[in-house]
């Protein structure tokens, strides 16, 4: 054990020092989403496409549509209400607000009793308006995972609804609103792009394991420490935890700037997070060691890897769904376990339509790993 | 401890290793006897290096029986490596690691090892003790792979041509160290390129070639059992002809090469006593007279038809 601890020191020593080797694994995805986020993520003043369903259909309603209307961040788009959330699931809308029917009687209704019971809810146009006996709900969707539009939106019909109920009745709330989360496919460019970048370089950092490993096998340095009495699985374990401590390390550098830099919201729980973050380094580290076990020269490892890593990276919906690729690659973006785990680390970090079901995802990833490993365990050699 | 102190610390019977159609090793036996130093000679491809490695626990035999330290190598390499040093021809392990760094990720590797600060000092590196690897020189970075060997206070220790790349002074100080862990009771097997390294360390050698154990004993056996004769040379002396000397006592041959006359012969006492009573009656003394025999080197190329250098 103080063997696997003092190799573990000795390989993370050795990795930091390697300046080059640092660039690589650290500074090179923060390049790629600095570069790509800017690039994609438009920019100009903030503006919210709203959805407005009336299913009140009266000069109450109405009235109310122009109070909304009226707010210069709001863009409303009339439509039913299946269709503005398909919309809105789709991106285009950024909410979805409802006027139930029913809404303009209840108006009518309680401006006859007004002057009767004008002082009733005096006291509820200070606190938060809640749905109860006398009010009519009105159903705000919002998708909680787009956290500045969300709140902004809220925030905004809050108002609207808020200045409607003094107008209409002097302040007895007669709207109140109902927050809905809707999930919607519409990531903005940085939160597809984040997950997508970290899922790359976690495919990096395993496939080109393969080239200092052929590299260390060419030198002898594998037989060397193969004369000491050191056991093999020490050897492996050893560098398996060095690249998962950074592969850790990327994911926290890679969400880091996604959260500070594109207000990215993060969702998932974190214990899996880090779990699928662990699953897809162990895939790849598993692919990196078949290339290993293959290629005989540093320069052929260096050959088969990029080989394999160039096509993968833009094969696997890293930089933009897989949906909107030519229907002649996507069988084959089916198959590449980075498409499995961008998507997994998209599902469970930002939420977004997923490409396929989270279990599944694992499973495909988990597939990987256990051929690959049973392929090196086969045909790794030491020298 | 296993075994006893005059047992060998290295006991090879009938071993055969086999590549594909290549027959690497054919069948050879040998012993190393505790406490000597033990030179493996033979030209690249001999089957050394594969010997070596079915030694260290490296390899297994296809046939045959190989003991280190009484323990059977092909079957418990694990407690073999233990109690072995081994030192290889490799490129800087661990470029970014420091001297000190990598003796004591190395010492780690085993149940016993010597001081860090014993090891520094043993092969002069404590000047570049904080130098990462890759910045060393090539001899400095051959004296710590020396170093690695010793990490595990070994009673046997694989020296694989330990001086190549090291300029005289430090090959010099490499065989003090050769020297002193034999008197204080290490055995080295040692396999060199440089006959004179043999020639200075080794109590016995061993020649390899394809495959085979070609001689085995000390340098002066191998020697002489090639080559019976020694040279008597010295400046040529005009009055004497080589024919008048060639009739000397025991002389097989007389020849003249750069100016110096040489007398092959069987007895060099007989030879030198006839000699110098010849040159006395002529009034003068033979100059730079000295004996000379054949060389590890000879010995080399009359058995393998090639240099040990190619």
């Amino acid at each position: 054990m103080s063997a696997f601890l003092t190799l573990t020191a000795a390989n993370i020593r050795s990795f930091v020092r390697d300046r080059t080797a640092l660039f690589w694994t650290f500074a090179f995805p923060v390049i790629f989403i600095l570069l790509f986020g800017a690039i994609f993520s438009g920019g100009g003043t903030p503006s919210y496409s709203i959805g407005w369903v009336d299913q009140d259909g009266t000069a109450a309603s109405a009235l109310l549509r122009d109070g909304f209307a009226r707010v210069p961040l709001l863009k409303l788009q009339d439509g039913s209400l299946s269709a503005s959330l398909d919309a809105m699931r789709k991106g285009s809308l950024n909410g979805v607000v409802v006027v139930p029917k029913g809404y303009g009687a209840a108006v009518a209704a309680a401006r006859g009793s007004s002057a009767a019971g004008a002082g009733a809810g005096a006291a509820a146009t200070t606190g938060p308006i809640t749905a109860g006996p006398g009010t009519v709900p009105l159903d705000v969707y919002t998708d909680p995972s787009q956290q500045t539009s969300s709140a902004t939106i809220r925030q905004v019909v809050a108002q609207v609804v808020s200045t409607t109920n003094l107008a209409l009745l002097g302040g007895r709330p007669i709207l109140a609103t109902v927050d809905r989360s809707l999930q919607t496919q519409d990531l903005s460019n940085a939160a597809f792009l984040v997950p997508g970048i970290l899922g790359m370089a976690l495919m990096q950092l395993g496939v080109f394991g393969a080239v200092p490993l052929v590299a260390q096998r060419e030198k002898l340095i594998l037989k060397r420490l193969g004369a000491t009495p050191l056991p093999r699985w020490t050897l492996v374990g050893s560098n398996v935890v060095l690249r998962l401590l950074i592969g850790i390390g990327q994911a926290v550098l890679i969400l880091g700037i996604g959260v500070a830099v594109f207000g990215v919201t993060v969702l998932g729980a974190l214990w899996l997070m880090v779990a699928i973050v662990v699953l897809g380094a162990l895939t790849f580290i598993s692919i990196g060691y078949v290339v290993a076990s293959f290629a005989r020269t540093e320069d052929a490892a260096n050959g088969i890897v990029q080989v394999i890593q160039f096509p993968m990276m833009f094969l696997s919906g890293v930089f933009f769904p897989i949906e909107i690729m030519p229907s002649v690659l996507r069988p084959v973006a089916a198959v590449l376990p980075l498409t499995y785990l961008g998507d997994a680390l998209r599902q469970v970090m930002v939420g977004g339509s997923p490409y396929a079901p989270l279990p599944l995802d694992l499973g495909i990833l988990s597939a990987w790993f256990v051929v690959c490993l049973a392929i090196s365990a086969r045909f790794f050699r030491w020298e | 401890m296993t075994g006893t102190d005059d047992a060998p610390v290295i006991e090879v019977v009938g071993l055969r290793k086999r590549y594909g159609e290549v027959l690497a090793v054919d069948g050879i036996s040998f012993e190393v006897r505790r406490g000597e130093i033990f030179g493996l000679l033979g030209p690249n491809g001999a089957g050394k290096t594969t010997t070596v490695e079915i030694l260290e626990g490296l390899r297994r035999p296809d046939d045959g029986t190989v003991h280190v330290l009484g323990v059977n190598a092909a079957h418990a390499p694990e407690q073999v490596k233990q109690r072995i040093g081994v030192q290889l021809q490799t490129a800087a392990l661990y470029p970014f690691l420091t001297v000190t760094e990598v003796l004591e990720l190395f010492r780690s590797f085993y149940a016993r090892s010597r001081p860090t600060e014993w090891l520094v000092q043993a092969v002069d590196l404590g000047e570049r003790r904080h130098a990462q690897t890759r910045q060393l020189s090539g001899g400095q970075r051959q004296r710590l792979s020396v170093a690695l060997a010793l990490v595990n206070e070994p009673e046997l220790v694989f020296l694989d041509e330990p001086t190549t790349g090291m300029d005289p002074q430090a090959r010099r100080s490499l065989w003090d160290l050769v020297l002193r862990l034999r008197s204080e009771g290490t055995s080295v097997l040692l396999t060199t390129h440089y006959m004179e390294e043999a020639e200075q360390l080794c109590d016995r050698v061993a020649v390899m070639d394809h495959g085979h154990v070609l001689e085995l004993g000390t340098v002066e056996e191998l020697v002489t059992r090639r080559f019976r004769e020694r040279a008597v040379h010295f400046d040529t002396l005009p009055g004497l002809d080589l024919a008048e000397l060639g009739r000397l006592p025991q002389v097989k041959r007389a020849v003249i090469e750069d100016g110096e006359t040489v007398l092959y012969t069987s007895d060099v006492a007989a030879t030198i006593g006839a000699l110098l009573a010849r040159t006395e009656t002529l009034g003068r003394d033979p100059e730079n007279l000295g004996i000379r025999r054949a060389t590890l080197e000879d010995v080399f190329l009359d058995l393998t038809g090639h240099a040990l250098r190619e």
